[in-house]
């Protein structure tokens, strides 16, 4: 049994992606379709690496991403960023939340920009958990 | 003092009754014959002439009406003896103005006297008072003729097209601005055209009931009509107009209006610039959605890659299923891109804007159903059918409704009973009012202020984000307006109001050929 992965992104195609190139590789995917989906399974079981969508209804990864890093209990699991939307704009969003009385929350380790060839995504995966 | 003549043959009597008057405070002059008389008057006319009717040469009466010749204004007493009653009758009617007999006293003549300088004065204040009245009457008639003047020429130099009619409706007034507005000249329209003529069927309606007697109706307030002008053509305007009230009566009625052909065109490209504009932003923003369908068209071909080295056809079905899903998501893109930027005219057709709600809702109603979203219609039966673009309302309908939708799926999850509904209804003015509304998340004033102004889309890989713009391109184009109230957490509510014919004008015998070939 591989290290466990959560996948999260409301997109099938992305999710049937990411966890072919995870299988591929040898770890074990799991999905989750929104934000909220995902922080159930986090809680229930805390996988060895999120992978994240930012965009999505339910709970978008920005929010989750915040209560992930501001959670004791959640804030050593690895995340891997995956969106279309640019670094830049998550790191704004972020600050901004910041700025509206939240918690400084760190910038994420890994964050990838859509497209991602798999051998990319694997290999941030394969340096975030090994 | 009054100025008298007194003329008598007999010198003593002459003599005293000069005295007596002059005594009376009278500028008096005599004479002892008519011809004398009237040389005296010529040198200095005397107001009255007190002359004996019985003398030799030239009598009282010959006196009389050569004073009267030289002076109509001099009052002249008539002195008779007895058995001189016709003659004194005579005199009246050449005009004396009194007659007394020989002997008299000297009341008598002062009674006589001051009878005639009673009617001296009041012909001289009745002068006085005719010129006044004729210079009143003067200053009067040149103020009327200035303000007359005056609102010739504001209703000659109005912006405003200006249309006035007796109370048959037959035109009166027709201003230049009218003329240039519609292209008749003056001439050919005024007391030769009426109205009702020129305008459409509901605003001719609206006068010919206003004008009737028991009618009370007689504003027309500002709206938008389309008037024909002399070559046919449409000429779309403001309109506003009024029936003339006198009294009791209903004395004509007024028409003005504003060319609105500029406003239209400057409205027209001030869309195209904005929509330039939009496409030059949306470049950025269309760079997400490229890039997610990009990941998906990556994803495809990895999965193919695996499927082929393999032979495993599950990878090959699901790698091809990948690529065919994003090669219609590109496909939405690019057709909501062109759409959006290119123009198209509303292609008219009786159409039931009800039945039209119901396929939209049909379309969606899986989608509502699995994301636990009521669906409500509440459509008015009396929409019925109509000329309209029925492409447009699909279209954008369809639009609004996945919004209010995704609205509801991307709510924060809570004790709320999502529903969507959508309402018709008719408005005056041949409008449909088409209103989708929602309780899903509501925006903020942020995206409430980008909503229409830009490419911008919430949705993450599901939007184009340019739904809306379309959507509202298209209610433009069709002359209506889209607006749009929203709280956030409570819901969002879209109104779209289009304008509609009740029937759809048979096309030019041209155009059916030219669609035909």
């Amino acid at each position: 049994m591989g290290k466990r992965v959560l996948v999260v992104d409301d997109d099938p195609d992305v999710r049937v992606f990411n966890t072919t190139v995870l299988e591929e590789n040898g770890y074990s995917p799991e999905e989750a379709v929104n934000g909220e989906e995902a922080l159930q399974a986090i809680r229930a079981a805390p996988p060895d690496l999120v992978m994240l969508d930012v965009l999505m209804p339910r709970q978008s990864g920005i929010r989750l991403y915040r209560t992930l890093k501001t959670d004791p209990a959640l804030k050593a699991v690895k995340i891997i960023l995956l969106s279309g939307i640019a670094r830049a704009s998550f790191l704004k969003s972020q600050q901004a939340l910041t700025e509206f009385g939240g918690q400084p929350v760190p910038e994420p380790e890994f964050y990838l920009e859509k497209p991602v060839d798999a051998e990319v995504l694997a290999a941030a995966v394969k340096k975030a958990i090994g | 003092m009054t100025r008298l003549l007194v003329i008598d043959d007999e010198p003593d009597l002459l003599r005293v009754l000069a005295r007596t008057l002059a005594a009376d405070g009278h500028e008096v002059a005599t004479a002892l014959s008519g011809p004398e008389g009237l040389a005296a008057f010529d040198a200095a006319p005397a107001a009255i002439v007190i002359t004996d009717i019985k003398m030799p040469g030239m009598d009282g009466i010959e006196v009389l009406k050569r004073v009267k010749e030289r002076a109509p204004e001099a009052e002249v007493i008539i002195v008779t003896g007895h058995g001189d009653v016709d003659l004194a009758v005579e005199a009246l009617h050449f005009g004396a103005s009194d007659f007394i007999a020989k002997p008299f006293r000297t009341e008598t003549l002062a009674i006589a006297l001051r009878r005639a300088e009673e009617k001296i004065e009041i012909r001289r204040r009745l002068a006085e008072y005719t010129l006044d009245l004729e210079s009143r009457v003067a200053a009067a008639t040149a103020e009327l003729r200035r303000r007359s003047n005056f609102l010739a020429n504001l209703i000659r130099s109005s912006n405003d097209g200006i249309v006035a009619t007796d109370e048959s409706l037959t035109i009166v007034v027709f201003n230049p601005e009218a003329e240039r507005i519609l292209g008749y000249p003056q001439q050919d329209v005024l007391h030769r055209r009426r109205l009702v003529d020129l305008l459409p069927a509901e605003l001719a309606d609206f006068f010919r009931g206003a004008m009737q007697a028991a009618c009370s109706g007689r504003e027309c307030p500002w709206m938008e009509a389309d008037l024909t002008a002399a070559d046919g053509r449409r000429v779309p305007v403001r309109f506003s107009g009024s029936v003339l009230v006198e009294g009791e009566r209903k004395a004509g009625a007024v028409a003005f209006f504003q060319d609105m052909r500029e406003i239209r065109r400057l409205q027209r490209e001030l869309v195209r610039t904005e929509r330039l504009a939009a496409i030059g932003q949306t470049v950025a923003g269309l760079a997400h959605g490229i890039k997610n369908i990009l990941h998906g068209l990556k994803g495809g071909s990895y999965l193919l890659d695996l499927g082929f080295a393999r032979g495993d056809d599950q990878k090959l079905r699901k790698g091809w299923d990948m690529i065919k899903r994003s090669v219609e998501r590109t496909s939405n893109l690019v057709m909501d891109l062109l759409s959006y930027s290119k123009e198209r005219e509303p292609e008219l057709a009786v159409c039931s804007p009800n039945a039209i709600a119901d396929e939209v809702c049909d379309l969606v109603r899986e989608r509502a159903a699995q994301g636990g979203v009521e669906l409500l219609r509440e459509l008015d039966p009396a929409v019925g059918t109509v000329c309209m673009d029925p492409q447009t309302i699909h279209t954008c309908l369809l639009n609004l409704v996945s919004n209010a939708l995704d609205a509801c799926l991307w709510d924060e999850p809570g004790a709320k009973r999502w529903r969507v509904i959508v309402r018709t209804a008719l408005e005056p003015g041949h409008r449909l009012r088409v209103e989708v509304v929602d309780n899903g998340s509501g925006m903020t004033d942020e995206v409430k202020a980008k909503l229409f102004t830009s490419f911008f889309s919430t949705k993450g890989h599901q939007g184009t984000g340019l739904g809306l713009l379309v959507t509202r391109k298209l209610v433009e184009e069709h002359g209506g307006t889209i607006e749009v109230r929203s709280a956030l957490g409570q819901g969002t509510t879209f109104t779209m109001r289009l304008p509609f014919r009740p029937e759809c004008p048979a096309p030019p015998e041209g155009d059916r050929k030219a669609k035909g070939d």
